[in-house]
């Protein structure tokens, strides 16, 4: 796993020394609120609703049991007793004290942690594949690639002040788990006819107000020229991003006014005016990132494994939860597992201090000490021996961690909304828990099968709602909150944006309507046909007349 | 600097967050910040509106309170008028420490 180098270290320990002066400043009078508030949200310090908010970056998803165990001591410490894990796979706690933040801020970066890229028009964390590393789908494992981005994005004096934030995704699979058509720059690590591995570019995808599936900028980029030719392309939207316009002012917009065509012209104009070589990145430094990912050491093993093969006919919930929560591994005798924070009672994302520090445990236990964020809101333990799954899945028992819905009906994407978020327009967790008590019996989510609810509760769409094969958002009219439906949306590497159904509903007729739309699938699918194939069979008539029949 | 201009309809508070502690707070009668908007004085009197400004821009310049504003009260409910604001009031309708009692283990 990466760890940080002596300049990381460096630059993160100075950075709360000098926070710490910030806020005394601040707590003083010395500055001003104007001044302190760019200080504050470089250091992923929002003022929200109720109380700040901090936001810990986890870069590319990854995250060591020991840092996971100090976040659950920061939950407890400085917080709650709990965290939430938001759509772009960082932390975020809910109600720290601005005068404790730089002894919290002291505790993360004591494991390499800190807020940068969090907040503000600048790069943002780099996310990735939850998979990476353990998937046999992958080319190669995409974060050494991420790792590099966050290297050159991290403090880049030219891109601090963007015209808007800017996202960049990474993935080295076909599979595209960290939806790299709605980022800013989507990266899909791929292979030439020659077989030579390079970079697949998208640009100008994103989802918020106004939500465009990214268009290939290259389709294949030479590994080498990686930071040179993501260099000009911000330079070209630095200097022509729309800086009158809040809402304008995302690449995408940029993108689709110029045209891809357009576009693509202005950034190699400046991929040529650029000194050569300037900032590309050598063969061996490349290999030097890469060998800090290096693969654990992982056991020869049989694929088949009799002790797991004989529990997933004597114990069903233990089949059951592994039918659905694993995934294959590329070692044999290994599997990926997917932890759910998605039990149908509590908030999607959140996790409790004791589970932080149960999931490091297992983690060290099962998993070579490794952890994954996930833009889904859940948590992954990416390399555990088949023969430790029981083990594994009654620790998460123990844990109340066991939840077995992942991908399905009650694995629900949903952002804080107007309990917690300053933004917001309607609340959003409430909806999610609604829906998914609705269908809590788990023999019903497996018989429903793949289907993702998404719910932002205001058009910024931090819940994905563009990209769900429902997607739910939250509005409020007159003092009523009420909920717009989408259908047809896919995070997927099919990536599309759903279309809006019509009229809102209220958070009753909501759920009624959502089961309507359910009961109809059920009865119109074809055999193994997931909602969103049959949606793309059938078309929005049909399904739309099921969700308004009331 | 006013970082408070009233310009709202029928009764007003005056809101704002701690600086240090980040709660929401609202200007009681006694023109002391109270964190229960219970306690929240609300007036539609021109010249208690302009002592609650002087008051607001005072304590941001004191480094007490950050982000101050007038909020529109409804008349009949006592209530704010904006959604957003009612939620203020209330606090989340979930919290997972309220759910699972986090607060109170801590406090053991
Ligand atoms: S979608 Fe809106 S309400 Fe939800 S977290 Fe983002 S800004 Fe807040």
């Amino acid at each position: 796993m990466y760890r940080y180098d002596e300049f990381d270290h460096e630059v993160v320990q100075s950075r709360v020394k000098q926070f710490r002066g910030q806020v005394e400043r601040r707590l003083s009078g010395a500055i001003t609120e104007e001044q302190f508030r760019p200080l504050r949200l470089q250091n992923g310090l929002y003022l929200q609703l109720h109380a700040y908010m901090m936001r810990v970056a986890v870069p590319y998803g990854t995250l060591s049991s020991k840092q996971m165990r100090q976040l659950g001591m920061i939950a407890d410490k400085y917080d709650r007793g709990y965290g939430h894990v938001t759509t772009r796979q960082n932390f975020q706690f809910n109600w720290p004290e601005l005068t404790h933040v730089p002894d919290l801020l002291q505790d993360l970066a004591d494991v390499e942690m800190h807020g940068f890229q969090t907040s503000g028009n600048c790069i943002r964390n780099v996310t990735s594949d939850p998979y990476a590393g353990a998937t046999a789908e992958e080319i190669e494992d995409p974060r050494p690639t991420a790792e590099l981005l966050r290297q050159w994005s991290t403090l880049h004096p030219e891109f601090a002040f963007l015209p808007r934030k800017f996202k960049i995704a990474v993935v080295a699979s076909k599979t595209d788990r960290a939806v790299i058509r709605a980022h800013d720059i989507g990266i899909e690590v791929t292979a030439n006819e020659k077989g030579e591995v390079g970079y697949h570019i998208i640009v100008g995808g994103g989802l918020g107000r106004t939500p465009i599936i990214g268009q290939t900028l290259r389709a294949f980029l030479p590994r080498e020229e990686l930071l040179p030719y993501l260099e000009a392309t911000l330079r070209v939207y630095n200097r022509y991003g729309r800086r009158d316009n809040k809402y304008k002012a995302r690449i995408k917009i940029l993108v689709t006014e110029t045209g891809i065509d357009a576009f693509r012209e202005m950034v190699e104009a400046e991929y040529e005016a650029l000194e050569p070589l300037d900032i590309a990145v050598s063969a061996q430094e490349v290999e030097r990132i890469s060998s800090y990912f290096a693969p654990p050491d992982f056991e020869n093993l049989p694929e088949h494994c009799d002790a797991f093969q004989a529990k997933l006919i004597s114990e069903k919930d233990f089949a059951d939860w592994a039918g659905n929560n694993l995934a294959e591994h590329k070692v044999p005798g290994y599997s990926i597992v997917n932890v759910s924070l998605k039990p149908t009672d509590l908030a999607p994302g959140d996790i409790t201090a004791d589970q932080m520090r149960a999931v490091a445990d297992m983690a060290e236990a099962y998993s070579f000490g490794e952890i994954r964020t996930t833009h889904q809101q859940n948590i992954v333990l990416p390399h555990v021996k088949k023969s430790d799954l029981y083990s594994l899945f009654e620790k998460l028992k123990e844990a109340k961690l066991h939840a077995g819905n992942i991908g399905l009906i009650t694995d629900i994407i949903c952002c804080p909304g107007m309990d917690f978020c300053a933004l917001a327009t309607a609340r959003s967790i409430p909806v999610s828990q609604a829906i998914a008590q609705r269908f809590s019996d788990p023999a019903r989510q497996r018989a429903i099968g793949e289907m993702q609810i998404k719910i932002s509760g205001c058009i910024n769409a931090c819940g994905h709602h563009h990209v769900g094969h429902i997607g739910i958002l939250g509005l409020e009219k007159a003092g009523v909150e009420f909920y717009q439906v989408k259908l047809g949306g896919d995070s997927s590497e099919n990536a599309a944006v759903g279309k809006v159904t019509g009229p809102g509903f209220s958070q009753e007729e909501l759920v009624d309507a959502i089961e309507r739309l359910v009961d109809y699938y059920i009865d119109v699918r074809a055999e193994d046909e997931r909602f969103i194939d049959s949606f793309k069979r059938l078309g929005m008539a049909p399904f739309k007349e099921a969700l308004y029949a009331a | 600097m006013s970082t408070a201009k009233h310009k709202g309809k029928g009764p007003q508070s005056l809101t704002a967050n701690e600086l240090r502690g980040g709660a929401s707070v609202w200007l009681d009668a006694n023109m002391e910040w109270s964190r229960d908007f219970g306690d929240a004085f609300k007036t539609e009197d021109e010249n208690h509106i302009e002592k609650m400004r002087a008051k607001g821009d005072a304590d941001a310049n004191e480094n007490l309170v950050v982000g101050v504003y007038f909020i529109d009260i409804e008349p009949d409910s006592g209530l704010p008028v904006r959604y957003r604001e009612k939620f203020r009031v209330k606090g989340p309708s979930y919290d997972t420490a309220e759910e699972l009692g986090l607060n109170a283990k801590k406090a053991k």
